[in-house]
């Protein structure tokens, strides 16, 4: 069962905050209550506690990133499924915002939460533990003082340092860190952990050290893993998109009017895509194992650029819209992929993708694969170029339309024949009819 | 809610450092209801510190200039922009249960109102700004805040509130990130030296008030942990 979680509201009048931490990567276990991330709005940090115990299945939103009050952030799957969960409903709201999410476990109420060791060297949880302590009782100490630096406890806990064996030179016996160093020298070195780099901000560094995104490691991987599973071959053509051209011309008023988005050419080359597709299955395949799996459905995977990265919302059954639809499903994903309001499934499913470096200016692509995609076509942009047409020059819209395909699945001459065949249909066909003219 | 807030109150200076240790182990104990709020009242060595969300431009001097003139510079894990602690400001650190996160915005208010009350004790006009937390004398800052709020809902760090601060040591940032707006210290609105000794008992008192709970000192080896500097000193 996944507990969404979700943006929590953090005051009457704060409406979004700034995700600054992910204290758990996606796969890392949890515990209820266990604090899961940071974050930020004007004068506070605030540490959110998971309000459900299970795996971190997907983080959504990146470290650095603000969004409102109710966004979905992250998933936790707690590995069960079916009815008689304790874990709440994906997507409910957060309960008057006290929690990331929709359910609240009172801290130690499941036994979950970790022990921790005091200053004393014996270990105590939060279940035992005296749930009120009279004013009057002084804190616990005996001979040293029960105070203990985060650091010198890290420390002991990194180095698996029995405190008892350790002897304080702080006021009234306390540990200090170099308590620690001294015993720890004195010992045979256990095993080191890993240390963590401290960025400061000094002024004048001719090098900045930045960490690295989840997603973009994420997108690292990804990339990665296709450049070393797919054998890429290339592909282009060049497609005439004057009758394109006019007729956006001559309706995109009435079609902003009427929608209120833009009409821009990527529905047009999609719907040609998505009818070729049907035409050569193994364009819209997967390698599965020793199988070829023949999609005879397109979910058509659009890849999204925003701040942090690339993600790619996918149109489920794209092959069943037409032009109208298209362009509704294209403009809904894409702004709600920047807005970091899609659902864990809009993102996954791609049968096949379309990447549109176009808007930034390329005019062709050598794109990378979208596994366990055969192919991706990249829509760069469409310019007036001067062509020859019937033995004249003339002045047209134009593009190329660029596709990298696994030469595992598809060779040249299929490739070359599904380009020509998207190529012919934008080229000849009457979109009027499609658009409801 | 267990009757009382312990006050922790240091006579020396408290490195940044050691206060900070301190605070989070407080604030740990605090979240598995072993100890009650505290409040601890202080004054730091001279050091610059910064949220971590804090503009790297609002730091005007490199770091060698900050040391060279003798403060330190920290990261906190906190909200809000760079500020300074130092000499003649006092600093409070309420680490406080709250009963919802969304109580988190109200604390923020209450440590205004304890240092607009305390203001006004001494004769001094203070006020708030809708836009930007704090406590302000006219146009210039008086009293600078910036809370965590942990997993557990125990809030840490708090205000620092300028008594006698030399005002040439805000040269270094651009204090709370707000270009267009100075600092100030109680004494120079009042136009007369106002220490932080003074000015200590008064924050007491309202704290008491505006917080609903009395205050009660702290164990000894709680209060001693924070005077361990001095102590070393003295050894």
């Amino acid at each position: 069962m996944t507990t969404s979680i979700t943006m929590p509201q953090l005051g009457e009048t704060v409406l979004e905050g700034t995700i600054i931490r992910w204290l758990k990567q996606v796969g890392d276990t949890v515990a209820a209550d266990e604090p899961l991330f940071e974050i930020s709005t004007d004068k506070v940090d605030t540490e959110i506690p998971s309000p459900a115990a299970g795996t971190l299945s997907a983080i959504l939103v990146p470290e650095g990133e603000t969004v409102s009050v109710g966004t979905e952030l992250a998933t936790i799957d707690d590995g069960a499924r079916g009815a008689g969960d304790t874990a709440s409903d994906a997507g409910a709201t957060s309960d008057a915002g006290t929690t990331a999410a929709v359910t609240t476990t009172p801290p130690g109420a499941d036994g979950s939460k970790p022990p921790t060791t005091d200053g004393t060297g014996t270990t105590r949880s939060a279940g035992t533990a005296p749930r009120r302590v009279p004013v009057s009782t002084p804190a616990r100490g005996g001979p040293r003082s029960s105070i203990l630096s985060p650091i010198v406890r890290k420390m002991a806990a990194e180095h698996g340092v029995n405190l008892g064996k350790v002897t304080g030179s702080g006021a009234g016996g306390r540990i200090t860190k170099g308590d620690i160093e001294a015993y720890l020298a004195s010992e045979p070195p256990a095993a080191t952990a890993p240390k963590l780099r401290v960025v400061s901000p000094a002024d004048g560094a001719r090098e900045e050290i930045v960490p690295v995104s989840h997603i973009r490691k994420r997108i690292a991987e990804h990339m990665h893993e296709s450049v070393q599973t797919s054998a890429r071959a290339w592909s282009m053509v060049d497609v005439d998109l004057e009758n394109v051209a006019l007729l956006r011309e001559r309706e995109k008023q009435a079609f902003r009017d009427r929608e209120g988005a833009a009409l821009t050419y990527m529905p047009f080359v999609a719907r040609a895509v998505c009818e070729a597709l049907l035409e050569y299955p193994q364009v819209n395949a997967e390698l599965r194992g020793d199988d070829l799996v023949l999609h005879r459905y397109v979910n058509l995977g659009i890849a999204v650029a925003y701040a942090e990265g690339l993600i790619v919302p996918v149109i489920a059954d794209a092959d069943s819209m037409n032009l109208v639809g298209l362009a509704r499903a294209i403009g809904d994903i894409a702004s709600r992929a920047r807005a970091k309001q899609l659902s864990p499934d809009e993102v996954h499913g791609a049968t096949f993708t379309i990447t549109n470096p176009g808007p930034f200016g390329s005019i062709m692509s050598v794109p990378i694969i979208n596994q366990p995609n055969t192919a991706i076509l990249s829509l760069d942009a469409v310019e007036k170029r001067p062509v020859v047409v019937d033995d004249a020059i003339a002045i047209r819209h134009r593009v190329y339309l660029s596709m990298s395909w696994d030469h595992r699945v598809i060779d040249g001459a299929l490739a070359s024949r599904f380009l020509a065949r998207v190529k012919a249909s934008l080229e000849t066909w009457d979109f009027a009819e499609d658009l409801g003219r | 809610m267990i009757p009382g807030t312990w006050i922790v109150r240091p006579t020396e200076p408290v490195p940044y450092d050691l206060a900070s240790d301190l605070m989070h182990d407080l604030a740990e104990r605090r979240a598995d209801d072993l100890i009650p709020d505290v409040l601890i009242l202080l004054e730091h060595p001279p050091v610059y510190t910064g949220g971590r969300r804090s503009d790297p431009a609002h730091m005007l001097w490199p770091e060698e200039r900050m040391r060279a003139r003798g403060a330190a510079l920290r990261l906190a894990d906190r909200g809000g922009s760079f500020t300074f602690h130092g000499p003649g400001q006092l600093v409070g650190y309420p680490i406080m249960r709250l009963d919802s996160r969304l109580d988190v915005i109200p604390h923020l208010r209450r440590m205004e109102e304890v240092a607009i009350r305390t203001g006004a004790d001494l004769g001094l006009s203070l006020g708030r700004d809708e836009r930007q937390t704090g406590v302000w004398a006219g146009p210039a800052k008086v009293c600078a805040i910036g809370v965590r709020l942990s997993a557990a809902k125990v809030t840490l760090h708090g205000f620092g509130l300028n008594c006698s601060t030399d005002l040439s040591w805000f040269d270094a940032i651009v204090p709370c990130g707000l270009p267009d707006r100075s600092v100030t210290s109680l004494s120079r609105v009042a136009g007369r030296t106002i220490s932080v000794a003074e000015v200590a008992p008064l924050v007491e008192r309202h704290a008491a008030e505006v917080f609903g709970s009395a205050l009660v000192p702290a164990p000894t080896d709680i209060a001693d942990a924070f005077a361990a500097p001095a102590r070393a000193a003295e050894r």
